[in-house]
């Protein structure tokens, strides 16, 4: 079992659509059909204009670094194995904003206004199927 | 001048720290019972009771119930809340509304809480179904730390900025009898103590402490009845922002800038005339922010103001959480900054007093960055 499993997410029909595209090596977001509002976290319901109605829709995966910490302390047991650990806060292109893990650099060479791309980290989860955590790399 | 319906006439702790054997209701009963004594009133005199749930509490939103029951109080207007360290402000605004209406006359808030004794960890991740503890992201220094390493980012903002709140604070613990830590803090201490989420280190982090807060609210003609001189509270506010990641600024709480803004306005007052201020420091970043919000400093200029840590002490031009708030004081989530606010305006705060403290601004803030409180005290 991942050390991750604990906190891996539970699908279900709100979020289906957003762990779908990540398998298929897509960054996704909901956007409101009634007023176009691209929106995250995921939600039944546009919180603009309360629409119900939307569209998964890819997003190009590029954002920016807005901010980020380092865990330097285990709050939970499932991420005790990665500390020293980042969690950055990213500013996607599109304009949503999502928190994640920078990846591929070490936690000392992370800067506020850098550059990054989604990469997928695949995970298999306790029960038999398969996963992919949206993280981000340095963008060139 | 000021709005000056409501004023808080008595102010109430239990004892504070690791206290094992203690439980939030039996802390937050020692707190009430110290209020009443130093409000010289009997217990059948409070008709209203509104209360916060400690992280102990297992009642949840039914905590009033609890209490009422415990304490013999069969209210006509009570209720519990839960905004975190926002909570303590908001409960007192809401009692001053009530006496204000007529819905009560003697309004007891109280709160209790054996965080350290129970082993709270305020380690929970926000964001529902798909939490953000799917990439790590636990606890509630996290979140101030992704506010702070911004602030630096654009403003050059530095830990040993940050370094100046924490020895601010503790030297006025050292001058507080009832506070948990007193023993000195240097810079370097600070600056020697350990990362937990980077950017904030150890002594950046509040206490986590067992205990229990009580303060009356009633009518400022009634608390002139009393053996203090009421803090009578001229202006209240608050602000809020719910969606976290759907605003941009949200690492900066932009609505603690209408928080204070609002009770700036009711009290007719602007930040030139606070004399000295209670700013809830959950983390050293939060004092910063605060001074910003309120109107003591511009944007970005907060490190600069508190390094050195004359200005924002006692003889400084602003004194800051004068009996060593969250950090060195106890973590009693705001409830102590107002207590100490109270003090200030009576002029009983001892070694710590400011002379003729005329006006103190309290601010609370609390969940994921997500809660504020203002309160404006003063005669
Ligand atoms: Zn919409």
């Amino acid at each position: 079992m991942d050390a991750l499993e604990p906190v891996l997410p539970v699908l279900s029909d709100d979020n289906r659509g957003f762990w779908d595209a990540a398998r298929a090596g897509t960054l996704a977001m909901q956007r409101c059909a009634a007023c176009g509002h691209l929106r995250y976290p995921i939600s039944p319901i546009c919180p603009r204009c309360l629409s119900p109605d939307f569209a998964w829709t890819p997003l190009s995966g590029r954002g920016t670094v807005l901010s980020f910490v380092i865990f330097e302390h285990a709050y939970n047991p499932a991420w005790a194995s990665r500390v020293p650990y980042n969690v950055a806060l990213v500013q996607l292109a599109e304009g949503p904003r999502m928190f994640s893990n920078v990846v591929g650099i070490p936690n000392e060479q992370v800067r506020v206004g850098m550059p990054v791309r989604v990469s997928f980290e695949p995970v298999q989860t306790a029960g038999g199927s398969e996963l992919a955590i949206p993280r981000f790399a340095p963008a060139g | 001048m000021g709005w000056r319906k409501a004023a808080i006439a008595g102010i109430g702790a239990s004892r504070q720290g690791k206290l094992p054997g203690e439980t939030a209701l039996s802390l937050a009963t020692e707190a009430f019972r110290d209020a009443l004594a130093d409000a010289d009133l009997q217990k059948d005199e409070v008709d209203g009771l509104l209360t916060m749930p400690g992280t102990s509490s297992p009642e949840g939103a039914k905590h009033y119930l609890a209490l009422g029951e415990r304490l013999g109080i069969n209210p006509s207007f009570t209720g519990s809340m839960a905004m975190g360290g926002a909570t303590a402000g908001a409960l007192v605004q809401l009692a001053a509304m009530a006496v204000s209406t007529g819905m009560a006359n003697v309004v007891a808030c109280v709160f209790g809480d054996a965080a350290r004794t129970a082993g709270s960890k305020f380690d929970s991740a926000a964001g529902g179904s798909d939490s953000w503890g799917i990439w790590g992201m636990f606890g509630n220094a996290a979140n101030s730390a992704i506010g702070a390493r911004r602030h630096m980012a654009l403003y050059g903002t530095t830990s040993e900025q940050l370094g100046w709140v924490a020895v601010n604070g503790r030297r006025n613990a050292r001058l507080n009898p009832a506070a948990v830590m007193r023993e000195p803090m240097t810079l370097a201490d600070h600056q020697a103590s350990r990362l937990i989420v980077d950017p904030l280190r150890l002594f950046d982090c509040c206490l986590i402490t067992d205990g229990g807060v009580a303060l009356i609210v009633t009518s400022p003609e009634r608390a002139l009845s009393g053996p203090h001189r009421p803090a009578v509270i001229w202006g209240m506010g608050q602000g809020h922002t719910a969606e976290n990641l759907g605003r941009e600024d949200w690492w900066y709480l932009p609505h603690q800038t209408d928080c204070v803004s609002r009770a700036y306005r009711m009290a007719g007052v602007s930040p030139k005339d606070i004399d000295v201020a209670q700013l809830y420091d959950n983390f050293t970043i939060a004092v910063l922010f605060w001074l910003e919000h309120a109107g003591f400093c511009k944007i970005g200029e907060s490190g600069p103001f508190v390094e050195g840590g004359l200005r924002i002490g006692l003889q400084g031009e602003l004194p800051l959480n004068t009996a060593g708030g969250n950090l060195s004081e106890s973590y009693m989530q705001g409830w102590l900054h107002i207590a100490e606010g109270v003090r200030q305006i009576r002029g009983e705060a001892g070694e710590r007093q400011i002379p003729d403290a005329e006006l103190c601004l309290v601010t609370g803030r609390g969940m994921t960055l997500n809660t504020a409180s203002t309160l404006v005290l003063g005669r």
